[in-house]
């Protein structure tokens, strides 16, 4: 009896593998066809199926054009900046709540976590407070007598910056936290009692141990912010293009998918190209860094 | 020189502290603006609740929460199904070597998603509405599900799943009595999450919505666009008591977690 239950149960781990499929099927069909129809949209005369047969360059021509290097180039910058400021402020928090703080933890971390399961948009609408021609900073300015006049300060670059800065630093602290709190402290203990002061124990120990989490932040910020378009959309006026609003100005305004396909492409393997380049240049500096130099 | 003592103790809790500031400014400053009494949004004449009668009588807006919730609940609802069935039928196999291809979900741009599944649905005339949005949320929440329903798998005591199907117990029983209730805190921690992505999600939503199907985010957006009256501070002040209950519930639930293992 016993045996044949066994039995059963075994046939039947044969077959019910089948229950793992629909997950992979689902991630297949709207994960990797999509992009790969993406890529053929792009060479695709126009969105008919008709056109199948007449693959086609015609939509790459934008390439060529110095405006698409423009582009990507302020793409890169708003990407590359955002991330090392989002790293460089995160790592403090970080340090501090893994490391530092005991009694208030629970605390601080809930307040942390709060604004990454806050509305996105909630968080960027409330910018517009702060940063208006009669909001916070410019009533604070003229209160104290600083400035008298208002500063325009709203739909420039500076606050795509800053509210891009804003928005990601707590997806930049919680890698970089969960390496910190996993950190041996006796290390640090035996750093300081051999007599090393905080920053060479920060430089010889800390960071290098913690180089994973810092890799995984820069990334997940320089990925995301690279095709970000409601920031650049509501808090630059959509005065500037960057990847993300040239990208959806073809697909929902122009409504041309081949063009805007093609532009995905193109910004796709920029991407790809900077992150392989930014990990080589990654791998070197922690490098130098563990051979103490 | 700077010791320890000084950095630890000063110059590191001042720092955050200005973080925290920093961070809860502009959330100050737009639940102050949710109970002014004028229009204009950026002179304070007085508290009213006037914003949150107008809000509740506002029907567009009550709309855009039932959809968002219809996407948000089925999204989570699927994922996990979805989720809970691959991690533990893959589990003996070769097929969880594969789990990384679900990553791709949160690693892309969220564009590059948003652009790839409106081409595929319009390439094949997939009419765009609520279930288009169901489809894209639940890829997205599988991106989330995965990774931590796996990660729980990974640490439970196999040998429980074996002593059960030695004493008799069918797979299907095995996964209901002793699968289910031992992933439950993670099955909670991971379909809030969803959720709450699901709820938030403007990008994929933005592209992946037909012109007559709002969600909150988007009805947000046009609200933001068309010139924001009061009524957003009120709605966005809403949202967050909302999400600080959940994000409440999901340190509990973690909490919970611990106590289990």
């Amino acid at each position: 009896m016993k045996k044949e239950a066994g039995l059963r149960a075994h046939i039947v781990n044969e077959f019910s593998f089948f229950w793992a499929i629909p997950a992979f099927i689902w991630q297949i069909m709207f994960f990797y066809v999509p992009l790969f129809f993406l890529i053929i949209i792009s060479f695709m005369h126009s969105t008919d199926w008709s056109s199948w047969n007449q693959i086609t360059l015609e939509h790459y021509v934008g390439f060529g054009r110095p405006m698409f290097a423009y582009i990507m180039l302020r793409s890169l910058l708003l990407a590359v900046v955002n991330a090392i400021i989002c790293v460089l402020l995160a790592y403090p928090i970080a340090y501090y709540l893994s490391l530092c703080a005991f009694r208030w933890k629970n605390l601080l971390l809930f307040f942390l976590v709060l604004p990454f399961w806050t509305n996105f948009l909630v968080q960027v609408y409330a910018w517009f407070f702060v940063l208006e021609r009669y909001g916070l900073v410019n009533s604070l300015l003229v209160y104290f007598g600083l400035i008298s006049e208002p500063l325009s300060l709203l739909y420039t670059p500076f606050a795509v910056y800053l509210v891009m800065m804003y928005c990601y630093i707590p997806f930049a602290i919680m890698p970089i936290y969960s390496i910190l709190e996993k950190f041996d402290r006796r290390l640090l203990e035996a750093s300081s009692d051999l007599g090393a002061t905080f920053w060479q124990t920060f430089w010889r120990v800390t960071l290098p141990l913690s180089a994973s989490g810092i890799r995984t932040s820069f990334f997940m910020i320089f990925i995301t912010s690279f095709g970000e378009f409601v920031i650049p959309d509501l808090m630059g006026g959509g005065k500037q293009m960057y990847a993300g609003t040239l990208i959806s100005h073809y697909f929902l305004v122009e409504r041309n998918f081949n063009v805007g396909a093609a532009y995905t492409v193109l910004a796709g393997v920029v991407l790809l190209v900077s992150v392989a380049i930014f990990n080589a240049l990654f791998k070197r500096m922690f490098k130098n860094l563990r051979n103490g130099s | 020189m700077m010791g320890i003592r000084f950095m630890r103790r000063l110059v590191l809790p001042t720092f955050v502290a200005s973080m925290y500031f920093f961070l809860y400014i502009p959330i100050a400053v737009l639940v102050v603006f949710s109970f002014n009494d004028s229009l204009f949004p950026f002179v304070w004449k007085g508290a009213t609740l006037h914003w949150y009668k107008e809000l509740w009588q506002m029907a567009e807006v009550w709309q855009a929460m039932r959809n968002s919730l219809i996407v948000a609940f089925s999204s989570v609802v699927l994922s996990l199904l979805l989720g809970l069935l691959t991690v533990y039928y893959s589990s003996r196999i070769f097929l969880s070597r594969f789990f990384p291809i679900f990553y791709g979900n949160l690693g892309a741009p969220e564009v590059v998603l948003a652009v790839g599944l409106l081409s595929f649905f319009v390439l094949f005339s997939v009419p765009l509405g609520l279930t288009t949005l169901i489809a894209a949320h639940t890829l997205i929440g599988l991106g989330y599900v995965i990774p931590m329903l796996h990660g729980r798998f990974s640490e439970l005591d196999y040998g429980l799943i074996e002593s059960s199907l030695d004493l008799g117990a069918t797979h299907n029983q095995t996964f209901f009595r002793i699968i289910v209730p031992l992933m439950s805190p993670a099955l909670m921690a991971s379909g809030l999450l969803v959720f709450v992505v699901s709820l938030d999600d403007f990008i994929v939503s933005f592209f992946c919505t037909g012109a007559t199907t709002q969600t909150l985010p988007l009805y947000i957006f046009a609200m933001i666009r068309s010139g924001a009256t009061p009524v957003v501070n009120a709605l966005s002040t809403l949202l967050l008591v909302i999400s600080s209950i959940l994000v409440l519930l999901f340190s509990v639930l973690k909490v919970k977690k611990m106590d289990v293992l």
